[in-house]
């Protein structure tokens, strides 16, 4: 098969299975259709993976209204393929959670998950700016729905609770589309700019706008995505967010939707407005670790153990920023690396949420304890997400984040310092947690059952690879290299 | 101009045929009539040649706005195969009416002369009057057409007032004559002329419903009937906004009523979002927004470039698309709810018909500007032509607006897709179904390939 309909074929195996899911309703069947079309993806990237020469590759170049620039032109270099990867890889395990989780609507629930799939491999691919910001917009309307029919309120929060999905559902909404919009404008000033009305990535890279418009135009191409990571202060979606989605909607937003940020940061930001950059860099870090530093005092008070993890991805998150806006090699490199990992790291954790809540009834943190002496290999699974969560040596984000350290060291001591802080607190709230839900007496009244075969299924190839990875990182970092380079040789 | 004649000739064979009580036979012949006016528009080889003694002149515009206006009626004509489907009185005379109406929007869509944009005023406007208050027995409808009446009389007053006066400065209707003078006035403009200028503005921006001169439309566009509402909503607002543009492009305006015209876009704008949000009977609703995209289309022909026209086209006539779709959706509820338009009765509605729930959302994200959609085209082309004319800060200021516009769009859409604890008794008909999945498919396919009518 050429390679120009691999990539198509990427698009439209989830869009169809999910256009073929909504049509038929097959409710018994429709996990496993699902998942067979999720894994059929991700065997495209992984043999596509295989045989990357390194480089840019364009597969498909079609012409689709170009008074505005907009272009069918679908590719991807080492970045595009690393998140490409961490989309076909991540999502079979998000739609095989589902598996063991009750569901009125089993068809329609997967039909959304797969119709995000395909608007993110879209945004993945795209090389072309309006492009980018059609399937970014796309990957919204599934998510609403998700939220809308399958979300479930915080347990603190008892009252209305159809109205409380409703006000969490649209004020995530309303606030992604606000960023989406002000990236409309941006793509749309910078085409009207561009000479030949070009809105491909290679051109707009070309654009060199006057320091003054590429200072505020800086804010416009950049909250889009400060609201999908989320980064300090436009974060106040994301808690509330989370904790009423279901399991799976967390998973995917916080596994793979979250790095269309970065991914954008770098298609975006980086090349049309790197004055911009360059002027507000000190900002953006400072926002990005206070934030990552706020969200980790906040995850240590949190009783809710879903809540928890919310917290706990926004601070990770806050430090992801951080080292991409560090503009050197480490940080950029350390940055995507720790994306991939938090993607694992996050669905992982969110499984063991599932799976605990399933146990005990709960997420809240003081009704637990002592799970380990009903549940002791579960217990271990835990442990070993844990250890990959507080970054310890020889796991996925020890590299990651040691990576990042050393960028943000060499722009500035406190912030490495302010940033080293984050990991301590992390590990601090994730032992905490640890603690007082495997720990001490047991406080269940329940007979909780160990992780059965299902659950090992799941989570051991995930807890493998972040393993391999942190012990062999090459075949990642390799990818990243020859991006990188050439991303901070325009720069510089 | 043949269609010209034909359309008119068909209005009073509809108000025979009512009196012969044909009111089976009211669609189809209103309907032939309108593929034969196409027709004419098609075959009509007096393109660009002044017509009726200088009065009118067709150019490519024109042909596509009128073709387009045709589009919709044909539309709404069909809507009205089961709409009228329950109403006995005067039908008949309402479908002459719409084509009366349709006929002053041709000359609105043409006029070359000041007299003739007061013509199509007139002609696109008294038959409203009367349509507003089509139903006789109903409170609200005759505060309606009352309101209208008076409120558009006064516009009227200030149209006939402005060309006076710009008449008294150039001693003549013509437009070509106007423009000359207007150029020649460009450094130092005189007073009688800026003021001439402004008050026909004003009349138009009644009938586009600008803020501060929109009161009149919430309250007729709930009053009216919805057929009727739908009418005014599309074919009337299409009309209104060639004819404004056709007077903004032909003759040079004065600096300062440029500036004028900003400030009306933005509170235009401002208030038609902001005020949106608190509706909840949904007629209104979609007066406000009505409003909202009234404001976008000002900022668009501010725009001051050569391609505005087509614009105008695309944003104007995909949202009407729109619009006619969501208003059936509404008959179809209403009738259901025992006729609150509260946005309330379409809850439920996922749970009940999925596919008219889907086409629903569609047509919604059109609205709000969602891609792939033909109403993100039309948002995206009129910040194009905003940022190309410099007007950075406006456009900033009408993508926050947009996302406000999102906003109660999005109310509507949960509201379809959340499910509702009463048994649905919705009763959707053959024609709608057709009728609304030929708009939800239209929409998409105008957004994925803008191409087409551009």
């Amino acid at each position: 098969m050429a390679d120009d309909m691999l990539l198509i074929a990427l698009l439209l195996i989830p869009f169809l299975t999910a256009t073929l899911l909504v049509v038929a309703r097959p409710d018994k069947n429709a996990r496993g259709i699902a998942m067979m079309a999720s894994v059929a993806c991700s065997v495209l990237v992984i043999a596509q993976w295989a045989k990357f020469p390194g480089g840019s590759l364009t597969f498909v170049e079609h012409d689709w209204v170009p008074a505005w620039g907009l272009r069918l032109l679908m590719g991807y270099d080492g970045t595009g393929l690393l998140f490409l990867l961490l989309t076909a890889v991540i999502f079979p395990f998000i739609i095989g959670a589902g598996f063991k989780q009750p569901n009125d609507r089993p068809s329609l629930f997967n039909a959304m998950l797969l119709f995000t799939q395909a608007a993110l491999f879209g945004v993945f691919m795209s090389q072309n700016a309006f492009l980018f910001y059609i399937f970014y917009e796309l990957s919204l309307v599934p998510l609403f729905f998700l939220l809308l029919f399958w979300g479930s309120p915080s347990p603190e929060r008892f009252g209305d609770r159809r109205a409380n999905v409703r006000a969490i559902t649209m004020r995530f909404f309303i606030y992604t589309l606000l960023g989406g919009l002000a990236l409309l404008f941006g793509i749309a000033y910078c085409v009207v700019h561009e000479p030949a009305h070009n809105a491909d990535f290679n051109a707009l890279a070309q654009l060199h706008l006057p320091h003054g418009t590429q200072i505020w135009l800086f804010w416009a191409l950049f909250l889009a995505f400060a609201v999908k990571l989320p980064i300090f202060p436009f974060h106040s979606w994301q808690p509330d967010t989370y904790t009423m989605a279901p399991l799976q909607g967390t998973m995917t937003l916080a596994g793979v939707l979250l790095k269309m940020g970065l991914f954008g940061i770098l298609r975006f930001v980086f090349p049309i407005v790197p004055d911009g950059v360059e002027f507000w860099r000190s900002t953006v870090i400072w926002l990005a670790i206070i934030g990552a530093l706020y969200a980790g005092v906040i995850a240590f008070r949190q009783r809710d153990l879903k809540r928890l993890v919310a917290y706990s991805s926004l601070s990770h998150v806050g430090l992801l920023c951080a080292g991409l806006f560090a503009q050197n090699s480490y940080g950029v490199s350390g940055s995507l690396y720790q994306a991939f990992a938090h993607a694992i790291l996050v669905v992982c954790m969110l499984y063991l949420v599932g799976a605990i809540q399933s146990r005990t009834g709960t997420t809240d943190l003081d009704a637990m304890g002592g799970l380990k002496l009903k549940a002791p290999r579960l217990a271990a699974l835990f442990f070993l997400v844990m250890i990959n969560a507080v970054a310890l040596p020889l796991t996925q984000s020890f590299v990651g984040e040691w990576l990042m350290f050393n960028g943000l060291w060499q722009i500035d001591g406190w912030m490495a310092f302010a940033a080293v802080l984050t990991i301590i607190l992390g590990a601090v709230y994730m032992l905490f947690a640890y603690q007082r839900v495997m720990l001490g007496p047991d406080n269940t009244r329940l007979q909780a059952t160990d992780a059965d075969s299902e659950d090992h299924f799941f989570l051991v190839p995930l807890i493998a690879i972040t393993l391999v990875l942190g012990v062999y990182p090459a075949p990642i970092l390799h990818l990243l290299d020859g991006p990188v380079q050439q991303m901070l040789s325009m720069l510089h | 101009m043949s269609a010209l004649i034909l359309t008119s000739i068909l209005g009073v064979v509809l108000l025979y045929l009512g009196l012969f009580g044909g009111k089976k036979l009211l669609a189809p012949i209103g309907i032939l009539g309108l593929i034969g006016a196409l027709i004419l528009f098609y075959l009509d080889q007096r393109i660009n040649l002044p017509q009726f003694a200088h009065m009118i002149v067709f150019d490519r515009t024109s042909m596509l706005f009128s073709c387009g206006m045709i589009g919709i009626t044909i539309l709404i004509f069909l809507f009205g195969i089961d709409y009228y489907d329950r109403v006995e009185e005067n039908v008949a005379e309402q479908h002459a009416l719409m084509i009366f109406s349709l006929t002053g929007a041709f000359l609105l869509t043409s006029y070359t002369n000041l007299l003739m944009l007061f013509l199509g005023i007139e002609i696109l406007s008294i038959p409203l009057y009367i349509l507003a208050g089509a139903k006789k027995r109903s409170y609200r409808s005759s505060e309606a057409s009352f309101k209208y009446f008076l409120l558009g009389s006064f516009a009227s007053a200030f149209l006939l007032m402005g060309i006076a006066l710009i008449y008294g400065m150039c001693a003549s209707f013509d437009m070509d004559v106007v423009k000359g003078v207007a150029l020649k006035q460009l450094e130092h403009p005189d007073l009688l002329f800026t003021l001439g200028c402004f008050f026909v503005a004003v009349g138009l921006s009644f009938k586009v419903a600008a803020v501060p001169f929109h009161f009149w439309s919430p309250d007729v566009y709930e009053g009216a009937p919805t057929l009727v509402t739908t009418f005014m909503a599309t074919v009337v607002k299409m009309a209104a906004f060639i004819g404004f543009y056709r007077f903004v492009s032909l003759t040079q305006m004065p600096p300062t009523l440029g500036n004028a015209l900003l400030v009306m876009t933005i509170f235009t704008l401002l208030l038609g979002n902001i005020v949106a949000l608190r509706q909840s009977n949904f007629k209104r609703l979609m007066a406000y927004s009505s409003i909202a995209h009234s404001g976008f289309l000002l900022m668009a022909i501010l725009s001051n470039a050569p391609n505005i026209a087509q614009v105008l086209f695309y944003y104007t006539f995909t949202y009407s698309l729109a619009t006619v779709g969501l208003f059936i959706v509404l008959t179809i509820a209403k009738r259901a709810a025992n006729g609150d338009e509260n946005i309330r009765i379409f809850r439920g509605l996922f749970r009940a018909k999925p596919w008219l729930a889907i086409v629903t959302l569609l047509l919604l994200l059109s609205l709000a500007g969602i891609p792939l959609t033909a109403g993100f085209v039309a948002k995206y082309q009129v910040f194009l032509l905003a940022i190309g004319a410099h007007l950075i800060k406006t456009t900033l200021f009408a993508v926050v607006m947009a996302l406000v516009g999102i906003y109660y769009y999005a109310v509507v859409i949960r509201e379809a897709f959340t499910p509702s604890e009463e048994e649905s008794t919705l009763v959707v008909s053959p024609i709608n179904w057709l009728l609304i999945s030929l708009c939800g498919v239209a929409v998409v396919v105008m957004g994925v390939m803008p191409g087409w009518l551009m």
